[in-house]
């Protein structure tokens, strides 16, 4: 097995290694900490939909990579779960646009539930009957997604940005997608994408990397070696629309604003710092935006921002509540503008660069937030120290790059508003 | 009472929980006051305020632009019920001296920084000033008026409400728009006044060391506050048994139902008492192993999550799920013939063995989360004694079956809460 060690100057480290089969190994061990956190996780999310295997294209319903998420718990004698409760791990799994993982938390017995994790994804179950009983629970989960605004107002902003991209669409699938699936096509997406070649293994806490690199090597099963090719849409520049509006029992408007940002090649993870930090610098609660909209009363602590990206999607997103979610979105096309032909404050920079330090240093204190870093780099090639390096190595001129990327003329706002009574 | 505990003032407590694993060190002030309707909306603004400017922070940009300058330094406030009490809490977290590049007093500077925040407002004249006051106001309204939008934790505060009509548990812990309102500068500085006086307090810190003379200073702020009339948070009137089931129903303009239903518990009070209750809410609906997890969700295929909670000081159990209106009272039915089952002892050994497993892996874990450590301890001042995760780790281990179904046999259905959407039955 191919091993690399990894040193930062801050104290911690950590080992990288590739299977023969395929399957990269990432552990970070934390021998004060009582407990460990594990995820093993296939480059498979709710975007993959459209793909060939050795040249054979296949189509496969919305949802599917998150119906195959809850159904791999089960097996002909008993489901994970019931496994994990003898241990007293806890236990569960997520899918996302481009990754589902599979993870337990526990303190005692970590090596049992290793066991369990590796085996339990590797054994594929389905059957029409367990199939259509999932159909029940994930359709109440859909519904439940129906009724939330937060959820709402995200997901109609996507389908106002993209046109075709997967990422339009909800993770879960609809109730009409979800019952296209059948036990078949669970197991065409299994062999497809639950290839160790496609798959990570990701583990933070108190471990034996060693004790750990053993035990994959006697329990990872080999696949043959496929072609796999995503195969995503051609997606416009230009958004769909630039306004999208939903009624829903709230009392006070729900807004998602995004720019949508034309990419091709995966976002460097450099790229991706400099755009937080510009962000934090454009809007964050130190800078004056941010200041003029809580005093004029515009947003409220449920506003937040993030730099969303992912294969083939990359959109900036301001979030929150106001009473007036056009003025906010106006305020900010506003200082982009103003920004772009004034520069960017050195001073503010240099405030907002400590404080992502001190918030990277903080993130160590997680088992939780390391292992997610940990995906992170296998899902984009980095080593896990970068983030630092850069925080410590980026300029204002870098990060002033970035805000080309903010078109005022490539934004949507989505609005959830209340019902009329 | 623990070694560990620091006598500071009249009713003050200082913990230091030494921990070398973490790379921050965490400074919490717990002030712990009766819940009442006339001062619910006015306590939970205070600590809003106060962390959001100061005398040596006129207002809120220059406190987080020097938040960033002590490497990116945390400041955070909260509201929680606690009991019949109402707990303040306002938290500094920085990185440890260790990280920073030129200063070896990061921590200190911290820990100066809330403590001057939460001894100095920006107040004149007997009045916090107009314009915080009504920034912090909006704000808080809007919180309030928000809750509406998740329908889960909405429902469950309805319920609370109804089960607690008059009492001081029933109350919002944030009080209504209506009292926020009508909050003045004077009458919050007087509620600022009040917490100084009145309040328990608990001062927490966790991390590798305790700042130089750090108890020290805070003492040195309560000296010239005259603390008298202090507040017993052990203040908790145990959830009553309903003399009737009481259904409610509302009905929205929503896809899916809520059912939430409320029991009242013979067991409650502190952790010499109520563990028990602990682990039979477990084994009833806290894990995927639990009776409503695997029946009501994986057997009966009804609903997404059907989930039960204890607040066992208050002797309060409630289960919620969300479901079709249709399968609504499918559900409650279900939901009651496995409480029958935990009251008959039916349920097997593995859950059982399974829950005590779950339960003690989760308590060895605390130590690896600062903010889980200060939550801890900030919210065990009702026992008689300092349990650490391991001291109740240990009592956990000691509980049997008998002691489970004792503790089901106590839990008594109380009250139905019902959120429909509108195309449902007519009630």
């Amino acid at each position: 097995m191919l091993k690399q060690v990894f040193e930062s100057d801050f104290g911690e480290s950590y080992v990288k290694c590739e299977h023969e089969s395929g399957l990269q190994i990432y552990i970070l061990e934390k021998p004060l900490y009582n407990s460990a956190y594990a995820l093993f996780g296939t480059r498979y999310g709710s975007i993959d939909n459209v793909f060939s295997v050795n040249g054979e294209k296949t189509q496969v319903p919305e949802g599917i990579a998150h119906f195959l998420e809850h159904k791999l718990f089960e097996s002909e004698d008993g489901d994970a779960f019931t496994r994990y409760a003898a241990t007293g791990a806890y236990a569960n799994a997520f899918t996302s646009f481009d990754k589902t993982c599979y993870l337990f938390k526990c303190s005692t017995r970590f090596y049992d539930n290793l066991e369990i994790l590796l085996d339990f994804v590797q054994s594929p179950y389905f059957t029409a009957a367990t199939v259509q009983k999932e159909q029940g629970i994930i359709g109440q989960e859909i519904r439940m997604y129906d009724d939330s605004p937060g959820w709402r107002v995200m997901f109609n902003m996507l389908l106002a940005m993209y046109k075709n991209h997967p990422v339009r669409i909800d993770i879960a699938g609809t109730t009409e997608s979800i019952a296209e699936i059948d036990d078949k096509l669970l197991y065409k997406c299994y062999e497809t994408f639950y290839n160790p070649q496609n798959m990570f293994l990701c583990i933070a806490g108190n471990v034996d990397t060693d004790k750990v690199l053993k035990m994959v090597d006697e329990a990872i099963k080999p696949k043959e070696k496929v072609e796999l090719c995503r195969i995503m849409p051609e997606e416009p520049d230009e958004v769909v629309k630039p306004y999208v509006q939903q009624a829903l029992e709230v009392v006070i408007p729900l807004f998602c604003f995004g720019y949508k940002e034309k990419t091709e090649k995966p976002l460097s993870l450099k790229k991706r710092i400099c755009t937080s930090v510009l962000l934090d610098m454009i809007i964050g609660d130190a800078s004056p935006l941010y200041k003029k909209l809580v005093n004029e009363g515009l947003i409220n602590d449920e506003f937040s921002f993030e730099y969303f990206n992912g294969p083939g999607y990359a959109s900036v997103i301001f979030e929150g509540e106001s009473q007036n979610p056009q003025r906010v979105a106006d305020e900010i096309k506003a200082e982009v503008a103003r920004l772009k032909e004034e520069g960017l404050n050195k001073k503010l920079f240099n405030a907002v660069r400590s404080n992502f330090y001190g918030n990277a240093i903080r993130n160590y204190n997680s088992i939780e937030s390391i292992a997610m870093d940990l995906v992170d780099c296998a899902m984009s090639g980095h080593d896990l120290f970068d983030e630092i390096k850069y925080l410590k190595a980026i300029t204002v001129e870098d990060v002033f790059k970035r805000l080309t990327v903010l078109d005022n003329d490539k934004t949507v706002l989505s609005v959830i508003v209340p019902k009329e009574k | 009472m623990s070694d560990k505990i620091v006598s500071i003032a009249e009713g003050v407590e200082g913990l230091f929980i030494e921990n070398n694993r973490f790379n921050t060190t965490s400074i919490s002030y717990n002030f712990y006051l009766p819940m009442r309707e006339e001062t619910a909306a006015l306590n939970a603004l205070l600590p809003f305020v106060l962390t959001s400017c100061g005398k040596d922070y006129p207002d809120f940009s220059a406190l987080t632009l020097k938040l960033y300058k002590l490497y990116g330094a945390t400041i955070d406030a909260s509201v929680e019920k606690y009991g019949d009490c109402q707990l303040l809490s306002m938290r500094i977290s920085c990185i440890n001296d260790r990280f920073t590049f030129d200063s070896d007093s990061l921590v200190k500077s911290a820990s100066d920084m809330l403590l001057g925040l939460i001894f100095e407002p920006n107040v004149e004249n007997g009045a916090f000033l107009e314009d915080d006051l009504q920034r912090e106001k909006r704000k808080a309204i809007e919180h309030i008026k928000g809750e509406i939008a998740e329908k889960r934790i909405y429902a469950k505060n309805r319920i609370i409400g109804e089960m607690f009509k008059g009492e001081a548990y029933g109350i919002p812990k944030c009080g209504t728009v209506e009292q926020v309102e009508a909050i003045t500068g004077e009458t919050l500085y007087a509620a600022w006044q009040n917490m100084l006086k009145k309040a328990f307090v608990r001062v927490q810190v966790i991390g590798e060391a305790l700042p130089h003379k750090f108890f020290e200073g805070v003492a040195e702020r309560f000296e010239g506050i005259e603390r008298s009339g202090i507040t017993d948070c052990r203040l908790c009137k145990p959830t009553a048994p309903a003399n009737k089931v009481n259904t409610v129903f509302e009905k929205m303009d929503v896809k899916q139902g809520k059912l939430v239903m409320g029991f009242s518990s013979e067991m409650y009070g502190d952790d010499d008492i109520s563990l028990p209750l602990m682990v039979m809410c477990d084994i009833f609906g806290g894990a995927p192993y639990s009776r409503l997890f695997t029946n009501v969700r994986e057997k009966m295929s009804l609903c997404y999550y059907c989930a039960a909670s204890a607040i066992r000081y208050k002797g309060l159990l409630l289960v919620d799920s969300g479901v079709e209106w249709q399968n609504a009272d499918k559900a409650a039915n279900e939901i009651l013939n496995q409480l029958e089952i935990m009251q008959k002892g039916e349920f097997s050994d593995f859950e059982f063995e399974s829950s005590i497993k779950s339960i003690s892996d989760t308590l060895t874990g605390y130590y690896d989360s600062q903010s889980g450590i200060d939550m801890w301890y900030a919210l065990k001042v009702h026992n008689n004694e300092l349990y650490s995760p391991e001291d109740i780790l240990q009592k956990i281990k000691a509980i049997t079956r008998e002691d489970v179904i004792y503790a089901a046999k106590g839990v008594k259905l109380h009250t139905i809460y019902k959120l429909l959407p509108k195309e449902g039955p007519i009630c």
